[in-house]
């Protein structure tokens, strides 16, 4: 099940409706920490920031150290409002999207996808569309122009860690950690050449998507 | 998390510093490997091949491996059975690995690698997909037969000690049109009937469709062009890790036959088939790398390799010798050798010459990376997991144990550099005599290998050739 982490106090409606969306909410003290206090150290798939309870830190600092948190940068923000604050103006442009106070389980499913693909470019059937690329998370099917392309496991996987990490530049070593993880001999220039790789059979249209940082590593373009 | 993978793992290395020689692989200590801490299950590689074939329509797939001369071998599976298949291995007789010189039945577990996943790009009609397998004991301990374990073994030993392998390659074949019989000279095709047949050069058609077949199969093509003599072609690889470049060697070759079998011609890997042209060779380029850094690279741009590389160097050419029965592993190999044609006869390197063993080509400023030396023994026809394997072991033993590299040789003179064997005769005894062959392979894959060897020799001694009859019937 998938983790959410909900930040600022009066969280027991909001905890029982992610529960109902099949989430696994967990509560974050709201003292300043980023994680909650019981053992879970792996990114959430949600954060979820009741803005009008916080006092220290402020919405908007917490929302700058989630983004500069090298786990938790990734993680799409929620910030939820009660719609009589909204004309002060206190979070409405933090996070990746604005949830107003009260809302339904339909509403916060909405905003979840939509923060979601804020972050990562997955559309809410868990495909990523770029232009005439399409790629099914589901089912591990990539297509071009409604034509499937044939990826082997690795290359698939690298493709989808970019596609999912639109615009960010991610070094060899960290692709390396990221993608592949374990389980490889072929060291730091596995990566060119699975670059390569994938570059070969996005064909013309899509190869340049995958831009090479000179000294760097490689950037996903996505538009 | 979406994009996040759900598997990590601690390497640790310890390698065995206090003995000061490096761990036997085939019997390896502890000491010398490298541990494995998988936190969770890897099932994904399992799920996105099982995902694959029911979203493709795939009817079946092909389990491939190799026997000990590198010959690929296949068996179909229906997709009802692909998963028991990913799970548990599909049985075999382990002596279908061993060549023409089986030594019994022996059962073996076939381990299909889902990372070697793949649909074939030339079965469009029904579809088929391969994956490269494992084969193990059935208690799964390794079984000696396997060379790609080997290889495998080899490049984790590397690893170990904080190198990885990369490797380019550039391979040479013909293509013929249809084959006669009972070894006729075959019909090339830049001269022949097949020129006409069709308007534009079958030799560029057909290169066209194979590197369409080989990028579809995730293998980069660097360059192609039409070799030296007729109906010759090469084709050159882009560099990749050991393991990843002897699948895709073995891949080559089947996806160049298929290419050609469309095109009404035959493809052939025989390092020597016209006796008046060159050969086919394949030339491999090789480097080490510490992470993202070329170990062989010297910051000097006067200084051709590093002090590592040139120890490396010095180990492969200290055992090359008896390595030759691996590199060129037919009688018909040290034709090519014999006549010529820039291929090497000699144990000589050097950065200018033509026909030296290995070429340390010339540095292009700014491209660290690329610095590598050219192996140019080995030809098509070899076993790339075996010769992969004995290289990285031979250039590894000259890192640790420090060997010295001989003098570069000027314009290809010898410099009383010791020859290369002469036939496969004499290249199987410095073989199956070589303790590094024994040390890296173990005797099960060296003795069945020197096997295979002395059974064709003995075919051959057999043998009543066109030479004996034109050099001999008059004469005598």
């Amino acid at each position: 099940m998938s983790d959410a982490w909900i930040y600022g106090s009066g969280s027991e409606d909001t905890s029982r409706l992610l529960a109902e969306l099949g989430f696994s909410p967990h509560r974050v003290a709201a003292n300043g920490t980023l994680r909650p206090p019981a053992g879970e150290s792996r990114a959430p798939a949600l954060a979820l920031v009741l803005a009008n309870s916080l006092e220290q830190p402020s919405c908007a600092e917490l929302c700058a150290r989630l983004a500069a948190d090298e786990e938790l940068g990734e993680v799409p923000v929620i910030v939820a409002l009660p719609s009589d604050v909204l004309s002060e103006g206190i979070g409405v442009v933090e996070g990746h999207e604005l949830l107003v106070e009260p809302f339904t389980a339909e509403e916060l499913q909405a905003r979840i996808a939509r923060a979601r693909r804020a972050v990562s470019g997955i559309d809410h059937d868990d495909v990523v569309r770029v232009g005439s690329l399409e790629m099914n998370l589901a089912t591990y099917q990539v297509a071009i122009d409604d034509r499937p392309v044939d990826f082997t496991y690795m290359e698939y996987e690298l493709l989808k860690f970019l596609v999912t990490h639109p615009k960010r530049v991610f070094s060899r070593e960290a692709l390396l950690n990221r993608v592949w993880g374990y389980d490889y001999y072929g060291g730091a220039r596995t990566v060119d050449v699975h670059v390569r790789r994938v570059r070969a059979k996005l064909g013309n249209e899509h190869a340049s998507r995958i831009k090479t940082v000179r000294s760097v590593g490689y950037r996903w373009e996505g538009t | 998390m979406p994009g996040c993978y759900e598997t990590a793992t601690v390497y640790e290395r310890r390698v065995n510093d206090s003995t000061g020689c490096q761990p036997n692989w085939t019997d390896r200590p502890k000491t010398g490997r490298l541990i494995r801490h998988t936190v969770q299950g890897v099932n994904g590689r399992d799920e996105f091949v099982l995902r694959t074939v029911e979203e493709r329509g795939v009817r079946f797939i092909r389990l491939w491996f190799v026997d000990v001369l590198g010959l690929l071998k296949s068996f179909s599976i229906p997709v009802s059975e692909l998963e028991s298949a990913l799970e548990e291995g599909v049985g075999l007789d382990g002596s279908s690995l061993e060549g023409a010189s089986r030594l019994r039945e022996h059962d073996v577990i076939a381990h299909p690698d889902p990372r070697t996943f793949q649909v074939l790009p030339w079965k469009p009609d029904s579809l088929v997909a391969r994956m490269f397998c494992d084969v193990r004991q059935p208690d799964d301990g390794p079984f000696g037969g396997d060379s790609r374990a080997t290889l495998r073994r080899v490049l984790e030993h590397a690893a170990a000690l904080g190198y990885t392998m990369q490797v380019g390659c550039e391979v040479e074949f013909f293509i013929f049109g249809a084959l006669g019989t009972n070894g006729a000279v075959p019909t090339t095709l830049d001269d022949g009937a097949y020129f006409d047949l069709t308007p534009l050069d079958v030799g560029s058609d057909f290169r066209r469709r194979t590197i369409e077949y080989l990028e579809q199969m995730g293998i980069p093509v660097k360059a192609s062009h039409h070799e030296v003599a007729p109906s010759q072609h090469e084709i050159q690889l882009a560099h990749t890790d050991g393991l990843s470049m002897a699948d895709s060697i073995s891949t080559f070759r089947i996806a160049v036959k298929e290419a050609a079998h469309e095109l009404g011609a035959y493809a052939t890997f025989m390092p020597k088939p016209l006796a008046a042209h060159p050969g086919s060779g394949m030339h491999l380029h090789i480097s080490l790398f510490e992470g993202e850094r070329n170990a062989f690279h010297h910051t000097d741009a006067e200084t051709p390799l590093s002090p590592t590389g040139r120890a490396f160097l010095a180990g492969v050419l200290a055992h090359a010798c008896e390595l030759t029965a691996v590199t060129n592993q037919w009688i018909n190999s040290y034709r090519r050798l014999a006549t010529g044609f820039e291929a090497p006869e000699f144990v000589s390197w050097t950065r200018r010459g033509a026909a030296a063993l290995v070429r340390v080509p010339s540095r292009r400023p700014g491209r660290a990376e690329a610095t590598r030396f050219e192996l140019r023994s080995p030809d098509p026809a070899c076993n790339p997991y075996m010769v992969l394997a004995l290289v990285l072991a031979a250039g590894l033993r000259g890192i640790e144990r420090g060997y010295e590299l001989q003098a570069e040789s000027i314009d290809d003179a010898p410099n009383g550099a010791p020859r290369l064997p002469l036939d496969l005769r004499e290249a199987t005894d410095l073989f199956d005599a070589s303790e590094l062959a024994r040390e890296t392979l173990g005797d099960r894959l060296v003795d069945v290998f020197v096997a295979n060897k002395r059974r064709e020799l003995d075919d051959e001694r057999r043998t009543v050739t066109e030479f004996d009859r034109t050099r001999y019937l008059r004469l005598l």
